[in-house]
């Protein structure tokens, strides 16, 4: 479904991803893991195209999508969420969901109908509030809500565009470590053919959901593998002691 | 993204109505200033929705106007064409030149945007300030008006004229409200709050930005095209850039991203101008102080100011917090 | 078009370069090290221009000239006491508004001060004559406007380059947190810029005094060539700002003579271009 082959990335003297290649199943869920400035999250930038790698290729079910822009690889299935929350404050839970929606079925196009009564897009916001927990937060403005709904939202709106992959960058960072569980059981949840890749700050947490492990580190893959050959190496825990220890 | 709140409806029907009974009860002067208020209210809606919706601040709307201005002046008096079929011509080609310069202009941010915009602008004032076929530094005199004396209408007459810009221009406020609304309206703003996640999401933001600015500048052209009428004279005078900062001036007065507020701004501006220049003939340092004491206050301009304080009163009254209205200071920019 | 039309030419295309490039100088070393864009700059130019006339008027050319950049410069520092320091976090469009603002404000003022009608400056006898070059007779204070403007480029090129302060300055424009985190006094270093800038400004107008005529929307008038030279140069850098005034200086001067037709549309097509292909500019202190 998602294919990398040889990405690589300088900036200036640093070389932030080396060499980095991994393929990903229909339904795969994938977690990345590896310690702060690991290249993870700069991984993530050069698969949905906000930054251009100097090697390699980047390819989307079946269809290379290396020279596409930003947008062009979203509409083709690609979907992301930040480990920021990047919501539109002004407005509510609900029209943020109708905003990424509408922007699936073409009615974010229309310079005429108002998108948000628009049967298709209303019926994508109710099912994806379903599926991350924000129906009784869909009329309330997003300023309104705690942070941990806001996590949600902010999946939630990379779901409301019906994508094939999500690339989700530390879904849980900054809620506690037993919401971070059950946020882990609300992906587990969702329907088995979407595809995630998600970065994991935590090694723990990255058990609820993976299917199979890749650890990065210094930008360079130095594990890929199942969850039960990641909990007994030993690599691992050297290179993750520090950070896990913090975490 | 434009909400029509009870406060913002409110003043509109008090600004038509307003508008109504001065149009009715004013003198030929009086008319006069009236129409001035009318044509600027449609420029600046124009521009409101590209710099307050869109964060696209636009120095070239001045320009889209003479443009409209221009092509009304040069289809009617150089190929005789009907005012009507000139009047539609007219707005789509500057809905065309308004498409393109976002277009270029989309990938530009910031301070880039406002130099872009302003260099367009001045080459367009350029050409037509050095074009030998539209008249040059003269101009083109003895534009018509429409003929509406089918309907029994005589736009000759002042009165009449004023009522025939008041109706396009409640028009034209409708059009604009609808379009804010719209997909396009939700993706602008989407832009304007973050472009990045709108672009991750699957908007090509060069796109919705161009039509917006498309749609702004036919809005443009149409003030440009009365602007024509209304004077039956016109010069490259109205391209310069000073006129687009005028206008933006005027949305800053009126309150940035309200549609209402640039309605009063336009009303205030235009009184301003006529009452302190009355009176000295200094009236550019008058609304220079002005504009910086706006600007500097931090509030969003006079609307903007009511707005604000409305929504205290009530949130005063009524503890549960119902959204917040705070949308587009200028100060984001 | 013989040899000479080339030589007259190239030194009126220089001579505009020079003029351009002191008041393009200020606005964009400025802009790159405060991120604030002065629209109200050319209103200190014409500022410059009737205090040079008034005091030349009394005294002659010199105390004009020297007390015109003072002046101005004085001027700066009340602008940026009272408006532009808290100014500074805003956007870029308040910040337009603000300097707009300025700009209908200044106009006024001149025009109460000095009245509407244009001011003529005498030139001192030494730099009023003629200097021949090979077949071309050139009036020596064009000469004079050109080798200031070099003169101050190279003057600046040197501050910038090989100074303690120059090193502060292009700390400060490369990254002002950064800057003030090893200690240097970074709002001190605005005020310093920018009251250079407006000195600079002041003398652009003391030297434009005598060859333009001398009335209140000079300032206007020579805004939009001076913003236009910075973004073709890119915001920030004294390299931009002397390629983009040259730039501007040869296309406005042969482009009238060559294209009469299509001058001023030339330079803002140009501009255009520049924009499209880099949008910021030839060389932005900033990648």
């Amino acid at each position: 479904m998602l294919e990398v082959k040889g990405l690589d990335k300088h900036f200036g003297a640093i070389h932030v991803t080396r060499n980095v290649s991994m393929k990903l199943e229909r339904g795969e869920r994938r977690v990345i893991l590896g310690p702060n400035g690991a290249g993870k999250t700069t991984f993530f930038n050069q698969i949905v195209g906000e930054v251009a790698p100097d090697k390699g290729q980047i390819w989307l079910d079946g269809e290379e999508v290396t020279q596409l822009a930003v947008p062009d690889r979203a509409l083709k299935g690609l979907s992301r969420s930040y480990q920021k929350n990047t919501l539109f404050d002004i407005l509510t839970v609900g029209e943020n969901l109708g905003i990424a929606a509408s922007i699936h079925t073409h009615a974010a196009r229309s310079p005429l109908r108002d998108p948000l009564r628009d049967r298709a897009v209303r019926e994508i916001v109710a099912e994806v509030a379903h599926q991350v927990h924000l129906e009784p937060y869909l009329d309330a403005p997003v300023t309104d809500v705690s942070y941990g709904v806001r996590r949600q939202l902010e999946v939630g709106v990379a779901l409301a565009t019906r994508p094939k992959v999500i690339l989700m960058d530390e879904p849980t960072s900054g809620i506690g470590p037993e919401m971070a569980h059950s946020f882990h059981r609300m992906l587990n949840e969702l329907p088995r053919d979407l595809t995630l890749l998600i970065i994991e700050h935590d090694m723990d947490l990255a058990f609820d959901v993976a299917d199979s492990i890749t650890v990065l580190n210094y930008g360079e893959v130095v594990f890929d593998g199942t969850p039960e050959a990641a909990r007994g190496s030993d690599l691992l825990k050297e290179i993750y002691l520090g950070s896990w220890e913090d975490a | 993204m434009f909400r029509l709140t009870p406060v913002r409806s409110g003043a509109l029907g008090l600004l038509a109505a307003l508008g109504l009974y001065a149009a009715f009860s004013a003198e030929y002067f009086g008319l006069e200033i009236l129409t001035e208020i009318a044509i600027l209210s449609m420029l600046v809606i124009a521009l409101d929705m590209v710099a307050g919706f869109g964060g696209m601040v636009s120095l070239c709307h001045g320009a889209l106007l003479g443009i409209g201005a221009y092509a009304y002046a040069g289809l009617t008096t150089m190929t005789g064409a009907d005012p009507f079929l000139a009047l539609l011509g007219a707005v789509v080609l500057t809905g065309i030149a308004g498409f393109l310069v976002g277009a270029v202009c989309a990938g530009s941010q910031g301070i880039y945007f406002i130099m872009v915009t302003l260099a367009f602008g001045q080459m367009a004032y350029a050409f037509f300030f050095e074009s030998a076929a539209f008249g040059g530094d003269d101009g083109i005199a003895g534009v018509p008006r429409l003929d509406l004396s089918g309907l029994g209408v005589d736009l000759g007459d002042s009165r009449s004229f004023v009522l025939f810009c008041m109706i396009l221009l409640a028009l034209v406020t409708l059009f604009a409200a609808h379009i804010l609304r719209s997909g396009l309206g939700r993706t602008l703003v989407g832009l304007k709050t973050n472009e990045q996640r709108m672009r991750a999401l699957g908007v090509r933001s060069w796109r919705a930005k161009a039509y917006t600015f498309g749609i702004s500048g036919m809005i443009a052209g149409l003030a440009g095209v009365l602007a024509a009428q209304h004077t039956m004279y016109i010069s490259p005078g109205l391209l310069n850039w000073t006129v687009s900062g005028e206008a933006l001036v005027v949305v800053i007065l009126g309150g940035l991203g309200t549609l209402v507020g640039p309605l009063v701004g336009a009303t205030a501006f235009v009184l301003i101008k006529h009452e302190v220049s009355a009176l000295t003939p200094y009236w550019h340092l008058v609304t220079g102080v002005i504009l910086i004491a706006v600007v500097m206050s931090g509030a969003n301009g006079i609307f903007g100011f009511f707005e604000a304080q409305l929504e205290r009163l009530r949130n005063r009254s009524k503890p549960a917090v119902e959204g917040k209205l705070k949308q587009g200071s200028v100060h984001d920019a | 078009m013989d040899i000479g039309f080339w030589v007259f030419q190239t030194l009126n295309a220089l001579q505009l370069s020079m003029l351009l490039f002191l008041l393009s100088v200020g606005l964009t070393v400025i802009f790159g090290l405060m991120h604030f864009v002065n629209l109200a700059h050319g209103a200190l130019y014409a500022f410059g221009a009737y205090v040079a006339a008034t005091v030349a008027g009394g005294l002659g050319y010199w105390p004009g000239f020297l007390l015109a950049p003072v002046l101005v410069a004085a001027i700066g520092l009340l602008l940026y006491a009272g408006l532009i320091r808290r100014m500074r976090k805003s956007g870029p469009m308040a910040q337009v508004l603000v300097t707009f603002g300025l700009i209908f404000a200044l106009l006024d003022l001149t025009r109460i001060i000095w009245g509407d009608l244009a001011f003529g400056m005498e030139l001192p006898a030494v730099l009023s004559g003629r200097v021949t070059i090979g077949s071309v007779e050139y009036p020596t204070y064009r000469l004079f406007i050109i080798a200031l403007g070099a003169g101050v480029f190279g003057a600046l090129a040197l501050i910038l380059g090989r100074t303690q302060i120059g090193a502060m300055i292009r700390a400060g424009v490369d990254n002002d947190a950064m800057a003030s985190c090893l200690g240097i006094n970074v709002e001190r270093l605005f005020f310093v810029v920018f009251c250079i800038g407006c000195a600079l400004a002041g003398l652009a107008g003391a030297i434009a005094a005598p060859i333009l005529s001398v009335t209140p929307d000079m300032g206007l008038q020579i805004l939009i060539p001076t913003l236009i030279v910075v973004v073709i140069g890119g915001l920030g850098s004294l390299k931009g700002a002397i390629t983009g005034s040259l730039i501007y200086g040869f296309v406005q001067t042969f482009g009238a003579v060559l294209v009469p037709n299509l001058a001023s549309v030339l330079i803002y097509a140009l501009l255009a271009v520049v924009l499209v292909m880099r949008p910021a500019g030839l060389f932005p202190a900033k990648g």
